[in-house]
């Protein structure tokens, strides 16, 4: 008798742990207020475009949507045609390759009805049946309206059909057999639209639309749990996607972006950078060139209102960023101490970023106050200097050529320990391996 | 249209504010002795100086530049560390191409302005971003510890 009871209370013990590992909070369930079905809202209608462009015809809107929901980043190759897929994802377990969703007929997605591309969009099942990978974001597009979804169509299906077929993906089992995913879309793809939450302002509820069902912020920046959903009890509070850490961006001062003010904010988001709080490169970068620099003033200010009301989390990784400049010259122990990496940076990196880390000819190659260079782990660093960056920004071209094949991954290791050292709040000690590894992680 | 002082004399340029200051010089200024070498801020051919501090003006977009006293080649000699490097450059045969030259007088001479008894690790860390194809590397410290002691 009193072993069943042990027994009884190990098993309830067990589905409990299980439960909390499998289940996650939707993504507005910090914010503690319920929701309303979309119709019940009487505040304004978050979802579709700026209330400016609502006269526009379906294709304009529709391209605004697009750019909003950042399709652009993940569906173009490197160097390929917009939205004519073929960027390879380098995950853990093999190769993705993003779709061709041009309207051509054989290689695109020429032939999709309406119904299709709600299906695909909304639940994450192709036209044929077979099941989408949740790198397509699916569970935060499922929250789009029908309506936006359609616009989105219509902008991507006036647009001139591109002929190109993308590589197949290389998954290892069992991650190859789509059907997998019908079980994971069960437990976390809600299927269900966008519901405001009656108790916050409707331009909260309109930053809401943006970062969660449009700008799928937490794809990136919100850590997943073991069955690799976002898991929203840790919400925006940092997490490595595709070899590039996503920062902390709920309102902790010190690891988040609490301290930023609501202008600083928007004006990263707007240009990603801003004097003393560093330069958006990597994915990010792109997110802003391709998607929210094109947003309306009063989009972005949503979009902040609503990032001001993010519980803070801590990131017990990172250090408050360094805001003071370094040294005009180096001090010969500096250079003792790494020579290789002080030779380096003396060689290929000073004369843009400067000595101090103030650069004497772009304010975006900056070093102070930056995330990434006040990061130990000096993923980001790291992942510049080998891949470069490129910004298509609102002030202008903005390059950083790309070092990995320049230099051996001993010397990249060598001069990034040298930059967070010389110019971050705590030094990074990576080596030769880590920088194969993380430079392998980008998707390319 | 773009103001400018270049060489203490006001110059107006009529380009965007992103070109690149290498290109205002050259092709709309004329003033062909900075070079372009590689564009992306590798090897120091297009150093000019801003307000004194050496900088890769194929990086520069001239719409920064904004009230800063711009000088080139064409008027470091004017300057007493850009007269004492020149001296220095001739008196030691530095060059041998040439190429690379200019951007390396004007990182020689903002050096000297600022440390006028520079250090190896000093010439390093101020030098290292010039290159020279010719590997005159061993004249142009020697230039600069004679240039210094002028």
């Amino acid at each position: 008798m009193k072993q069943s009871y042990w027994l009884a209370l190990l098993a309830v013990v067990v589905i409990i742990a299980a439960v909390w590992i499998i289940y996650v909070p939707g993504p507005l369930a910090f914010a503690k207020g319920g929701s309303v079905a979309l119709s019940d809202y009487k505040d304004g209608d978050p979802t579709g475009v700026p209330a400016k462009l609502s006269k526009d015809d379906l294709v304009s809107r529709g391209k605004y949507l697009t750019r909003a929901a950042d399709c652009e980043a993940c569906h173009t190759a490197k160097g390929g045609e917009p939205y004519a897929g073929g960027l390879a994802f380098n995950l853990p377990f093999g190769t993705l390759y993003s779709p061709n969703i041009t309207p051509d007929k054989e290689t695109g997605i020429g032939n999709w009805t309406d119904a299709d591309f709600l299906k695909a969009v909304h639940k994450g099942i192709a036209p044929d049946g077979s099941r989408l990978y949740p790198a397509f974001p699916y569970t935060s597009y499922t929250l789009l309206t029908d309506d936006d979804v359609l616009a989105i169509k219509a902008y991507l299906f006036s647009l001139a059909p591109v002929r190109r077929e993308a590589p197949p993906n290389t998954l290892a089992f069992p991650f190859n057999q789509r059907w997998g995913m019908v079980f994971w879309s069960l437990l976390y793809n809600s299927d269900e639209r966008f519901r405001p939450d009656p108790k916050q302002s409707a331009e909260w509820n309109r930053g809401a639309y943006l970062a969660e069902a449009l700008g799928h912020c937490g794809e990136c920046h919100t850590p997943r749990n073991l069955m690799q959903a976002l898991n929203n009890r840790k919400k925006f509070a940092g997490a490595v996607t595709a070899g590039w850490k996503a920062y902390n961006i709920t309102q902790d001062k010190e690891t988040g972006i609490g301290s930023w003010d609501a202008d600083t904010t928007a004006r990263f988001l707007a240009h990603g950078h801003v004097e003393g709080f560093g330069t958006a490169s990597g994915p990010m970068g792109e997110a802003i060139d391709m998607s929210l620099m094109h947003l309306e003033p009063e989009d972005i200010k949503a979009l902040v209102t609503y990032l001001k009301t993010i519980p803070p989390i801590s990131d017990p990784e990172l250090p408050v960023p360094k805001t003071t400049l370094a040294s005009a010259f180096p001090k010969a122990h500096e250079i003792s101490e790494n020579e290789r990496g002080a030779m380096i940076f003396a060689g290929a990196c000073a004369a843009c970023h400067g000595w101090s880390g103030e650069s004497p000819v772009r304010s975006y190659a900056n070093f102070v106050g930056g995330r990434a260079i006040n990061d130990p782990s000096a993923r980001n660093v790291a992942q510049a200097v080998i891949w470069g960056v490129t910004r298509h920004s609102p002030d202008g071209e903005v390059t950083m050529p790309a070092f990995g094949k320049a230099y051996s991954p001993e010397e990249i290791a060598a001069v990034v320990n040298y930059v967070t050292a010389r110019f971050g709040a705590a030094k990074s000690n990576i080596t030769a391996q880590d920088v194969v590894k993380i430079g392998q992680q980008a998707s390319q | 249209m773009i103001s400018l002082k270049i060489n203490g004399q006001p110059r107006d340029v009529d380009t965007s504010p992103d070109t690149p200051l290498l290109w205002a010089l050259r092709d709309l200024l004329g003033l062909t002795g900075t070079k372009f070498g590689c564009g992306i801020a590798q090897c120091g051919a297009c150093t000019v100086h801003v307000d004194g501090e050496a900088v890769r003006s194929c990086q520069l977009p001239i719409g920064s530049v904004g009230e800063r006293a711009i000088t080139t080649i064409e008027g470091i000699g004017a300057t007493d560390a850009g007269a004492k490097v020149q001296k220095a450059w001739l008196d030691l045969e530095v060059i041998q191409c040439g190429y690379c030259q200019s951007g390396q007088i004007m990182s020689a001479a903002a050096l000297l302005a600022h440390t006028s008894n520079p250090s190896d690790d000093d010439i390093d860390a101020a030098m290292a971003g010039n290159i020279c194809r010719c590997g005159t590397y061993v004249r142009i410290r020697a230039a600069i510890k004679k240039a210094a002691a002028a």
